[in-house]
């Protein structure tokens, strides 16, 4: 069979001890990078391309692409132990990551995530190996009115993540889409809400927006306590650095999750790994037996997550290597970077340089290894991080906001949102308004309001488009089914308690 | 307690969502609603400003309604005091940090947390400061070439 | 004038002119900042930083010469950290062509492309105009008859309504009174994918972006938009020789410095651009990139500027576009 050979010779190629060097080497770099907030996985490509122009492109590419999915294992590091993403699509995770670190069990998180992680990502190597052509296909049908109907489900997850108030929830997420909407309109060309900044022009950093409403707004909640602020619990023995059988299991359904959805999503030029991360989150709590669990540190609030954006480095690198088209900036300059070695990433990269192809898909096979042999025993050498004072922690967390902030755009104005930020999050926190909708509003607002103006655009304002092709009708119904059914519920606590209010 | 807090908190939330709201509706209403392409820039905007100003009304008027506990204890100001505090901290750092440069300016904001925050006798704070600050100057401007602040010396 | 300004004046006149040509003149001390208006790995980061790596190869700085990126609202951050490093001959930046039309478009972009201190004009790019293989459309003017037949229902991808190939739809349709639609989607990768999947008819596109579909067959060629003809694709006329005679609007990138700069130092930069534009190493990625190498020297540069943005303004006026100055 054409897939079997082509994979034993590229694991020919991937297992030199050269190409061995250069996996290792990415996948550490990308680690690291992971960790840092303030050190992307495009940046650091794009920072290390000209010293690959002397390397062969078997062994650039398998660098580079370790950096890239190196990155997602390290990106959970701080999230978990700091509230801080270490990468945008890690943001997901601090969710229940951090609770989790809050109750002890910091170990286990980090565990669950290198798990998560490695069994997502083997995953999506697998799928671009078996499955690339239909899938590249798959993600070409996808047009506007399917990445509408996408955002729309992603968007429906928010009554699941609203916790008690639905309606702060809702509140929350508008707030999310207004903040998104600030820049310039695709479009137009019409500048919105910049109120005079050409610095707003670009719109605002994500990065800026999660560090500063989860980071600092938690810091500043836990400093209430001044002196007597307490850190997170350092886990103490050998079993509870890790996680325990019981979690492990329950988290089995969301390792598929993450690798699936990250997978498909990722597969999409328009998608994304922090939109599949959300959605895996979004369909793990909607299928768990105990939904009130997430956000309280619930293990599969990790694992689905993680999973989701390790996979989706697989599905990316399905139309990248496929078709030649790349979606995001890291696969971007991944294409440059082949492009300038003389390889041609399109249809016919499999058959012109099968060493490249092959040798890229199985060093990725190589590569998820390494990054959890790499990852896990780190992991209770990063709890210890939580036996800092606390009066050195909470400096080195505004350290680290600072960097990540600042690292992306090199902007002193990132920092003063940054800071603004931070006291929308104290706020929010102090008056009980989720947090997460906010984020989920800010990730999927823009590209949602794109994929609707698309679409009409592409059916002459016809929004029956919606409705008529089938993928994005399916989609639109589960995300009616999601938004219903809990409200059922939700109406009949409110009756419950005005009643037992007024009674 | 809380509730009472909870309750006065939402009233003043929702009022000033709802003044975003309207913020946002009115800026929408400025730009193209409906254009022969399809939906211009003030298409969004108007309706979830619209929707804001809704739901943060519906959350005024549930706040308003239900009784409160007659209890005025409310806030723990002390607490939100300290939260302020690190914040204000934190923003003149920031403010700092154009002039002075990331060294200087997240060495002072250190030392004022572990001083002033918690307590901690002077030495301590002086040594968390510089290690701390030194620290984050050689891993990320030095080693890692991320930019920081730079002020007048450099760094 | 009297004797002593007289006896000056002539001191003065003979050390100038004993000094040499002009471009021995200015000699960088610091590190030469190179600022790109794109994060790193972006299409200006690339292009700037493989020219840092020739300059640097070939050792024709004394000094070290870095990329700065300073990304955010297209041109305008870029724009504005060189303008506010008047007067500083060690910051040059990597002008393309929304350095000219961010100012026009918007009302807070307040720094001007001709305000800053023209160096040279490195390459334009040129573009194809693409349709999917299996369409029944084989030439330019098939499209536009379609596009006749069924006014506004022929769609073509690309990018922001003030990116190159929405100048080239506005002009297209302005000369042949026809219509059709322009989607915009943010990233190159989705635009191709439209294509490919059938959700839109039309493309104008960059080569290195759509070389591969072309060569795989996925993707038919039926115009190319450029004074001539690629060497790539010797038999697919440009779109003035398929009959439609528009304006060539180019898609460039070069090199200014901030503003206030000397003769003397805009002479060496433009010495320098030439030299490295000579390089092997240089030819070979201009060629690999598909990109038309011509050489336009500071001189003739002023005067395009001011030309080309008259130009843009009124293209962008019938586009639709808000034009604020």
């Amino acid at each position: 069979m054409e897939i079997a050979s082509g994979l034993l010779h590229g694991f020919a190629v991937a297992l030199q001890p050269g190409n061995v060097f250069w996996c290792f080497v990415g996948c550490l770099l990308g680690t690291i990078v992971g960790i840092l907030p303030g050190l992307g996985p495009a940046a650091t490509i794009a920072l290390l391309l000209p010293l690959t122009f002397k390397m062969d492109p078997a062994g650039g590419i398998i660098m580079l692409a370790g950096i890239y999915y190196g990155a997602k294992y390290g990106g959970s590091t701080t999230s978990i132990l700091l509230n801080i993403p270490g990468e945008s699509s890690s943001v997901v995770t601090c969710l229940d990551g951090y609770q989790m670190a809050r109750k002890g069990r910091a170990g286990a998180a980090l565990g669950i995530a290198a798990i998560a992680s490695f069994v997502a990502g083997t995953v999506g190597v697998i799928g671009l190996t078996l499955v690339a052509p239909p899938v590249a296909a798959f993600a070409l049908s996808f047009s506007s009115p399917e990445y509408f109907a996408l955002m729309c489900l992603g968007l429906a997850l928010v009554v699941l993540l609203s916790g008690t108030s639905l309606l702060k929830g809702l509140l929350s997420l508008l707030l999310g889409l207004w903040l998104t909407s600030i820049g310039t309109d695709l479009f137009t060309a019409q500048s919105r809400f910049i109120f005079g900044q050409a610095t707003l022009l670009g719109g605002i950093d994500f990065m800026v927006v999660a560090i500063g409403v989860f980071a600092i707004g938690e810091v500043m909640s836990s400093v209430e306590a001044g002196e007597e602020a307490k850190v997170l619990p350092v886990p103490r023995g050998f079993r509870n650095l890790l996680p325990n059988a019981e979690e492990l299991k329950a988290c089995r359904f969301a390792f598929l999750n993450g690798s699936i959805t990250g997978f498909l999503v990722g597969c999409l030029p328009g998608g994304g790994a922090t939109i599949s991360s959300f959605i895996a989150y979004g369909i793990e709590k909607a299928v768990s037996k105990h939904p009130e669990q997430f956000g309280k540190g619930a293990p599969e609030g990790v694992a689905a997550p993680e999973g989701a954006n390790n996979a989706d480095t697989g599905g990316a690198l399905v139309p990248l290597l496929t078709l030649g088209i790349p979606s995001g900036g890291s696969t971007a300059i991944m294409l440059s970077a082949l492009v300038l070695w003389g390889v041609k990433p399109g249809p016919l990269m499999m058959q012109e340089s099968p060493d490249v192809f092959w040798g890229l898909v199985a060093s990725m096979y190589i590569g998820n290894v390494v990054l959890l042999i790499l990852n896990l025993p780190l992991v209770p050498l990063f709890a210890q991080i939580l036996r800092l004072p606390v009066y050195v922690l909470f400096p080195v967390i505004f350290g680290i906001s600072i960097v990540g902030a600042y690292g992306a755009s090199g902007r002193i104005f990132d920092l003063g949102l940054l800071v603004g930020f931070g006291l929308l999050g104290y706020a929010m926190s102090k008056l009980k308004y989720p947090s997460a909708p906010l984020i989920l509003g800010f990730v999927l607002g823009d590209a949602m309001e794109r994929a609707l103006r698309q679409s009409l655009m592409m059916s002459q304002g016809d929004l029956m488009t919606l409705v008529q092709r089938p993928i994005s009708a399916i989609m639109l119904s589960l995300a009616l089914v999601i938004l219903l059914i809990p409200l059922f519920g939700w109406f009949n606590r409110l009756r419950v308690r005005a009643i037992t209010e007024n009674g | 307690m809380l509730r009472a807090f909870l309750k006065k908190g939402d009233v003043i939330s929702g009022a000033v969502l709802a003044a975003l709201g309207v913020f946002i509706i009115t800026q929408a209403l400025a730009w193209d609603y409906y254009t022969l392409d399809g939906p211009g820039p003030g298409f969004f905007p108007f309706w979830y400003g619209v929707a804001m100003v809704v739901l943060s009304l519906l959350l005024v008027l549930n706040a308003a309604r239900t009784d409160s506990d007659g209890d005025k204890a409310g806030v723990d100001w002390p607490a939100t005091g300290r939260a302020m505090t690190v914040w204000l901290a934190f923003a003149l750092s920031v403010g700092l940090m154009d002039f002075l440069g990331f060294l200087i300016s997240f060495a002072l904001l250190a030392f004022f947390l572990v001083a002033v925050i918690f307590r901690r006798p002077f030495t301590t704070a002086a040594v968390v400061a510089v290690m701390s600050a030194l620290a984050f100057h050689l891993i990320f401007p030095v080693a890692l070439s991320v930019s920081l602040p730079t002020g007048p010396f450099g760094f | 004038m009297n004797r002593r300004e007289l006896l000056v004046g002539t001191a003065s006149a003979l050390v100038a002119g004993a000094a040499g040509p002009a471009f021995a003149q200015f000699k960088p001390l610091r590190p030469i900042e190179f600022v790109v208006h794109g994060g790193p790995g972006s299409g200006n980061d690339v292009f700037a930083r493989t020219l840092t790596t020739i300059i640097d190869q070939e050792k024709l700085l004394p000094v070290r010469m870095q990329v700065v990126n300073k990304p955010g609202g297209g041109s305008t951050s870029a724009a504005a950290y060189v303008v506010s490093k008047k007067n500083d001959p060690h910051v040059i930046a990597c002008f393309t062509n929304i350095w000219l039309i961010d100012p026009m478009v918007q009302e807070a972009a307040t720094n001007k492309l001709v305000d800053m201190s023209p160096i040279a004009r490195l390459v334009v790019e040129p573009a194809l105009v693409v349709v999917r293989a299996d369409s029944q459309i084989k030439t330019l003017k098939e499209f536009i008859d379609a596009a006749k037949a069924k006014p506004g229902a022929l769609k073509m991808s690309g990018g922001s309504i003030t990116s190159r190939e929405n100048t080239v739809r506005q002009l297209l349709m302005q000369l042949t009174g026809v219509r059709w639609a322009f989607i915009s989607f943010p990233s190159g990768g989705e635009r191709i994918a439209a294509l490919l999947g059938g959700h839109v008819d039309l493309m104008i596109v960059d080569p290195s972006e759509a070389g591969e579909q072309v060569r795989a067959g996925k993707l038919r060629v039926i115009a190319q938009v450029n004074e001539r003809r690629l060497p790539a694709f010797p038999d697919i006329p440009t779109i003035k020789e398929a009959g439609f005679d528009i304006p060539n609007v180019p898609q460039m990138r070069g090199v200014v410095g901030a503003p206030g700069m000397s003769t003397e130092t805009i002479a060496f930069y433009e010495d320098l651009f030439l030299k490295a534009s000579k390089t092997a190493g240089w030819q070979k990625f201009v060629n690999d990139s598909q990109l038309d190498g011509e050489f336009v020297k500071s001189a003739e540069l002023k005067p395009f500027f001011a030309k080309f943005e008259g130009e843009l303004r009124e293209i962008l006026k019938a586009a639709g576009a808000k034009v604020v100055r």
